[in-house]
């Protein structure tokens, strides 16, 4: 077994199965994060200024015959509802697109609406069947892998697609950001592209048809891309994007309240992370953000230590959070006691397209620069 | 002054939500129990959980569901949907329902609301109406998720059911669901004119001035609306919300 060792710059820890250190004890991820040029969170501001200006332009050019400019995608988190209140002040008319997929909070509805209607931003909601949902994300929980969230945020990357496919728009602007999120290990969660993988375990574990679950093959991501232009920009790294900035910013304007932490604005997304992660795959997400904010400098390496002491669960809403999703799932407290037990599986352990995505990456390149010269 | 009860009115469709544009066009809208989830931490005043399909399945009431539905709500539930014996009524308030609502059965079994608020007491039986206009303009009660024309007069249907003892009227306009417009007002005042027992007016529900005019011009006791409390905005894109109370106070409801 190795030893317990944590980055001399960062938080990032050895519960990571493949961090390696250097000399100083700095890990490959703070050093891969400071030493990528093309990182913009570490650009200069007059920089991005610049190339937020000529964004602007593009989207505002590539929309003239649309009712809208682009997409944004709202889940009333902070890195959401800071893309609304951005592109607004931009001078953008973007269309919000929200997933539902059976777990949104008190907070996460009443975010998203007071931002939208401050703003006057219209929205489309995408409501998965929530019966086919619930097999989908207990087919996760039975196949033991880390990748519960991945139908999640499949399905919402998919019905942006969808939604500028249809609207005819070229822009998504998305709230991912290197900012706040640009260091996480690839070992903590596969598949977010990857259909064969969703649909393998599906198929494995589950037992109801895929009626509404929104998906996007290879070719139909081929078809977004190339053939209609669809292109995701993460807008956030064209500021100078500060998480506690921005949201003072959007409490002040927008009325907008706090939910505690990271995407915990989905009651799954905070059990999930709250407590399985951490529990039976022994992963604190928290570590993979705070030491971004630090290599951001947005907050020091003491402070990431302290915040790391905190609970990451308060107690109360545990209790009332396993009981609702126990529930909502018809899982008894047993059968849930028998998936926290369940050996830990990866995706090498079912149908997967990661071969074929390593080839792909070779290729898509020469694709892209073919097709733009149509 | 009783404070006004303004009540989020949902269609249950097998076990998923659904809302109809004039009983019809029945569009999913989600899981009841995490929509219940949210109302309850809004703090609603009352719900209405109606299963749009109970009647014409000729089954019982999803039991299971419901008593779910009832362990997680904090305020008082009411249930409707293919209530048509005393001892549907009698589970259904064991499970922690405070009221039923009945609609098909006040017409072909009116019996059953006389021996129901006899048995359970008045403020447990709502008897909702669904009305439509016909071709002339005549108000007509109809049944059967608005598939029966009783040719009944909505004024004499409400009497009659006020004086066999229900505590309730659940007054639904068929040609307003759904559509957002505004409650049809002169419906309302009609039947509140002429019987005692409160009103619920329901159908039509698109902003905060209607349920202050069901209220005032209609004399409703309490307003009802299901668009209105799971749609945003002009796309009605699915998204639970409920006015705060200064939104109310404002729009000079409470
Ligand atoms: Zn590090």
């Amino acid at each position: 077994m190795i030893p317990y060792q944590v980055c001399n710059r960062c938080v990032m820890d050895t519960s990571e199965p493949e961090i390696s250190f250097d000399e100083n004890g700095n890990c490959n991820h703070c050093t891969a994060y400071l030493s990528n040029e093309h990182n913009l969170a570490l650009q200069s501001d007059t920089s991005k200024k610049e190339d937020l200006n000529k964004l602007v332009e593009r989207i505002k050019s590539s929309s003239r015959n649309s009712k809208y400019d682009c997409i944004i995608g709202v889940s009333g988190g902070v890195d959401s509802t800071y893309v609304a209140y951005l592109v607004k002040e931009l001078g953008l008319n973007p269309l919000a697109v929200h997933l539902d997929n059976g777990w949104n909070s008190e907070l996460a509805v009443s975010n998203i609406q007071k931002t939208l209607d401050n703003l006057g931003i219209d929205l489309y909601t995408y409501v998965i069947d929530w019966h086919e949902f619930r097999d989908i994300q207990l087919s996760f929980l039975k196949a033991s892998v880390r990748d519960a969230e991945i139908p999640t945020d499949h399905a919402i990357i998919s019905v942006l697609y969808q939604v500028a496919a249809k609207e005819n728009l070229k822009y998504i602007l998305s709230g991912a950001n290197s900012a706040t999120e640009g260091i996480y290990p690839v070992t903590w969660t596969y598949g977010i592209a990857d259909l064969k993988y969703i649909k393998g375990i599906h198929s494995i574990f589950g037992s109801k048809k895929l009626k509404t679950f929104p998906s996007t093959s290879l070719s139909m991501k081929d078809y977004y891309i190339l053939l209609k232009q669809i292109k995701t920009v993460p807008i956030l790294d064209y500021i100078d994007f500060n998480k506690e900035k921005a949201m003072q910013i959007i409490q002040n304007e927008l009325g907008w309240r706090y939910y505690g932490g990271k995407h915990y604005e989905s009651i799954y997304t905070r059990f999930f992370q709250g407590y399985i992660m951490p529990v039976k795959f022994k992963i604190d997400k928290r570590r993979a953000h705070l030491s971004t904010l630090i290599c951001s400098g947005q907050i020091t390496k003491a402070e990431a230590l302290e915040e790391l002491k905190k609970e990451i669960y308060p107690a109360e809403l545990y209790e009332s959070d396993r009981e609702f999703v126990l529930k909502k799932l018809k899982l008894s407290e047993t059968d849930f006691a028998e998936i926290m037990k369940l050996p830990i599986k990866s995706y090498k352990d079912y149908p997967n397209s990661k071969n074929y995505f390593e080839f792909r990456k070779k290729v898509v390149p020469y694709l892209r620069k073919i097709s733009l010269m149509h | 002054m009783l404070r006004k009860r303004i009540i989020p009115c949902l269609l249950l469709k097998e076990e998923g939500l659904v809302k109809t544009v004039k009983f019809k066009q029945e569009k999913y809208i989600g899981d009841p129990i995490n929509a219940l989830k949210i109302f309850n931490e809004k703090e609603v005043d009352e719900l209405v959980f109606l299963d749009i399909s109970a009647t014409e399945r000729k089954e019982e009431p999803h039991y299971d569901l419901l008593s779910e539905i009832a362990s997680e709500c904090f305020m008082p539930l009411a249930y409707g949907g293919g209530i048509h014996k005393i001892e549907q009524i009698s589970k259904i308030l064991s499970l922690g329902f405070e009221k039923v609502v009945i609609n098909t059965a006040a017409v072909d079994n009116p019996d059953l609301i006389k021996e129901a608020a006899q048995v359970f007491g008045s403020s447990t039986i709502v008897v909702s109406i669904d009305v439509k206009k016909n071709l002339f303009g005549k108000y007509q009660v109809y049944t059967k998720r608005g598939t029966y024309n009783t040719k009944l007069d909505p004024v004499k249907h409400a009497a009659n059911v006020e004086n066999l003892g229900a505590g309730e009227v659940m007054l639904n306009s068929i040609d307003r669901d759904g559509t957002m417009s505004g409650y049809d007002i002169a419906l309302i005042a009609k039947v509140s004119n002429h019987v005692s027992i409160p009103i619920i007016a329901s159908g039509g529900a698109g902003n905060l001035q209607h349920f202050y005019e069901a209220l005032t011009l209609g004399k409703a006791s309490a307003a009802a609306a299901g668009s209105f409390f799971v749609f945003h905005g002009k796309n009605r894109a699915v998204l639970i919300n409920y006015p705060s109370e200064a939104d109310f106070s404002q729009s000079q409801i409470f």
